[in-house]
């Protein structure tokens, strides 16, 4: 009976996103939520057929990255890895990723799992799918309204690692937030091991030990919370890293070394600051499934970032650069990528607040949209829902003259045919998609000729 | 004329842009020809409250205002005379909440500043959302946004505003907020002054008034801000 139910689940989610496909949607999660009911032990069955690692990946920032870098180390290696690679990231997107690796008579074909899941979501899909490792990016603030205060998302990761006491966890050993979640249990840490100098005007989240509730010091900070962390009245301070990144070089892509437990070198050819750790958390990760780490340079360096991360297109003979940013942290460090580039450009700034973006946008006065003042800004565009509101930050943050315009094809086109030398475009998580297609469409439309 | 502003702990109260408080009253006095000066308080400051004209309490999470209301309880006589005698002060989120006798968090029941006559109490369920007041005191409408697991029941003293959309101070009564001569409290959180112009120069009027400026202020470019607003208004009232 139970076998009949998985076909028949499985058979409903294949066609159900298929069809939804044919339609032009993405619709990666509501068929396989539709097979759960139908069949709620369908994940179970697949997941368990698992003879490889199953690694989860949890925590504000950084999530998608790292999942699919830990996928493409694992593709390298000659695995076939389960992967719900488009992110989504609660129980019915992990169902759709399983199903759609599976045989219509429930035969799971692949040998390892990497799967994104949201904070909130972990509790509810481990009782389903046992995770060998499970990573936790960070801890930032984020869609404070979905959340509430980050000790009860920390109380939410404690939940879902309670019910797999098994699981080895891979954390930012950075973060003393994410920290909190080692006592007691089996871990390995990861993180920059030296001063880059990268901070900027932020407030801190773990400004408090979270063991005795004393102020935290900090030998050196890198942003938000990250740093080397310690606590003058408990003890309670930066583990010693197992995997560490060192002799950073980021003048032109990135460059360098990573100690501990391993020794090697990585160049890669994007930017960021935050990749660095999205690059270490997939080698520990490798390393600990005990993979060898020779020749993963290739892996890091074809790596293409995924839609909206520093995504660049080329419309009418000039660069568009695209960037997701949600929260604060990923703002600032959004902002401080966007500084490294000193040629004279066009900023469009993007905020719309759906439910999955979050209805709040307070946050955005957390931003240090101050520091573009120094970046060679030609003219700052803002768009999305929450225009107005950005119109306000930025007038009260001394910018003049910024434009507010709607997010249609046209607007696009016009941002960037002013006169900067480059464009940038940062949105937030529902504005990204429509962004996307239409910066698509009008790269494609440029490639003909159309647009000069 | 300078106006000083005291921003009480901003590194441990500031738990979603209470920053763009503070911008917001600053912004509108220089643009009406006032100097604004910007006092930062940190654990272990004496705060001088004799040379202070606003006083900033913004929000912050459970540990931080604990620490912020032990800091502040040594001082809490001299905290008490500066608002009853018309002292401005505004506090926002769960600046609020320390200002009354007692108040409760998940943990338990503390002493609070006695500033007003009145206690909080916690409950499990989270008040989140936008929200729209209908406010005497300004004569118009407030928008914000609400993050609390507090209750406070306010007795005789009077709201900021009448909830028209949201839950308010106990999500019974209909009240948000409480206003006792120049305090203003509410658990509207982070930056409620940049998208309600009206409420910060009421708190900027109070402020000068009390130093003997009784000038009334010019109006001046509101374009962003009231589009802002709309936008809240039209999305929360259809």
């Amino acid at each position: 009976m139970r076998k009949i139910r998985n076909i028949i689940a499985i058979f409903v989610c294949k066609l159900l996103t298929f069809a939804s496909k044919l339609l032009g949607k993405k619709g990666s999660s509501g068929p396989g939520g539709i097979a759960m009911k139908i069949s709620p032990t369908l994940l179970k069955d697949l997941s368990s057929q698992l003879k490889g690692p199953i690694i989860m990946v949890c925590g504000t920032n950084g999530k998608t990255t790292t999942n699919n870098l830990i996928y493409s180390l694992m593709n390298a290696k000659g695995k076939s890895v389960v992967c719900n690679n488009v992110g989504a990231n609660m129980l019915p997107g992990v169902a759709s990723a399983f199903i759609n690796m599976s045989s219509l008579f429930g035969k799971l074909k692949a040998d390892c799992a990497s799967i994104e899941c949201d904070e909130a979501s972990l509790r509810r899909v481990v009782p389903h799918v046992s995770p060998t490792m499970i990573v936790v990016t960070n801890m930032f603030r984020d869609q404070l309204d979905r959340y509430g205060e980050i000790e009860m998302t920390l109380g939410y990761l404690n939940e879902a690692i309670e019910k797999v006491p098994d699981v080895t966890l891979v954390l930012n050993g950075d973060d003393p937030v994410t920290m909190q979640l080692a006592k007691g249990r089996k871990f390995v840490t990861y993180g920059v091991d030296e001063n880059c100098n990268v901070s900027v005007r932020e407030s801190k989240e773990g400004k408090f030990c979270l063991c005795c509730g004393r102020e935290l010091s900090y030998n050196y900070y890198h942003y938000s919370q990250l740093g080397d962390y310690y606590c003058k009245n408990c003890g309670f301070k930066r583990p010693r890293l197992d995997y560490f990144a060192k002799n950073i070089n980021m003048d032109d892509g990135i460059k360098f070394d990573i100690n501990g437990k391993i020794e090697t070198t990585l160049s890669v050819n994007y930017r960021g600051f935050y990749n660095i750790y999205n690059i270490l958390a997939s080698v520990c990760v490798l390393c600990e499934c005990k993979e060898s780490y020779v020749g993963i340079n290739s892996v890091f360096d074809e790596y293409k970032p995924q839609i909206g991360r520093m995504e660049a297109f080329c419309i009418g003979g000039k660069t568009t650069v695209l960037n997701l940013a949600k929260n604060p942290a990923g703002f600032n460090q959004a902002i401080a990528t966007v500084l490294t580039d000193k040629r004279s450009k066009d900023i469009l700034i993007a905020i719309n607040d759906m439910p999955s973006d979050g209805k709040d946008i307070s946050w955005i006065w957390d931003v240090d949209f101050e520091r573009l003042a120094e970046g060679n800004v030609n003219k700052i565009y803002v768009s999305g829902m929450r225009k107005h509101d950005l119109a306000v930050r930025l007038k009260y943050g001394g910018f003049k003259n910024v434009s507010v315009v709607g997010s249609e094809r046209d607007d696009l086109k016009k941002i960037i045919s002013d006169d900067g030398e480059i464009c940038y475009m940062l949105v937030n998580y529902t504005v990204l998609f429509a962004t996307q297609a239409n910066l698509k469409a009008l790269s494609t439309l440029s490639e003909g000729g159309e647009i000069k | 004329m300078i106006i000083t502003i005291a921003n009480l702990y901003p590194d441990l109260l500031n738990l979603y842009g209470d920053f763009g408080n503070i911008r917001t009253l600053c912004y509108r006095l220089n643009e009406r020809g006032y100097e604004a000066k910007v006092t930062e308080y940190f654990v272990g400051d004496a705060i001088d409250f004799d040379n202070t004209d606003i006083i900033y309490l913004g929000g912050g999470g459970e540990k931080e205002l604990i620490a912020v209301n032990e800091e502040l309880c040594p001082v809490r006589d001299k905290l008490k005379s500066y608002v009853e005698d018309g002292g401005v002060m505004l506090a926002t989120c769960s600046g609020f909440e320390i200002l009354g006798k007692t108040f409760e968090t998940e943990s338990g029941v503390f002493d609070g500043l006695g500033i007003l006559n009145i206690s909080s109490s916690w409950n499990k369920d989270r008040f989140i959302g936008d929200v729209i007041l209908d406010s005497t005191l300004v004569n118009d409408k407030i928008v914000g946004f609400e993050n609390h697991n507090t209750r406070i029941e306010i007795g005789s003293y009077e709201p900021l505003g009448i909830v028209q959309c949201g839950c308010g101070n106990d999500g019974i009564n209909g009240r948000e907020g409480v206003c006792y001569k120049n305090l203003i409290a509410t658990f509207l959180h982070g930056p409620l002054l940049p998208k309600n112009p009206s409420l910060a120069d009421y708190i900027l009027f109070k402020a000068l008034e009390r130093k003997g400026d009784s000038t009334p202020f010019i109006s001046i470019d509101d374009t962003e801000e009231n589009a802002a607003r709309e936008y809240m208004l039209k999305k929360i009232m259809k």
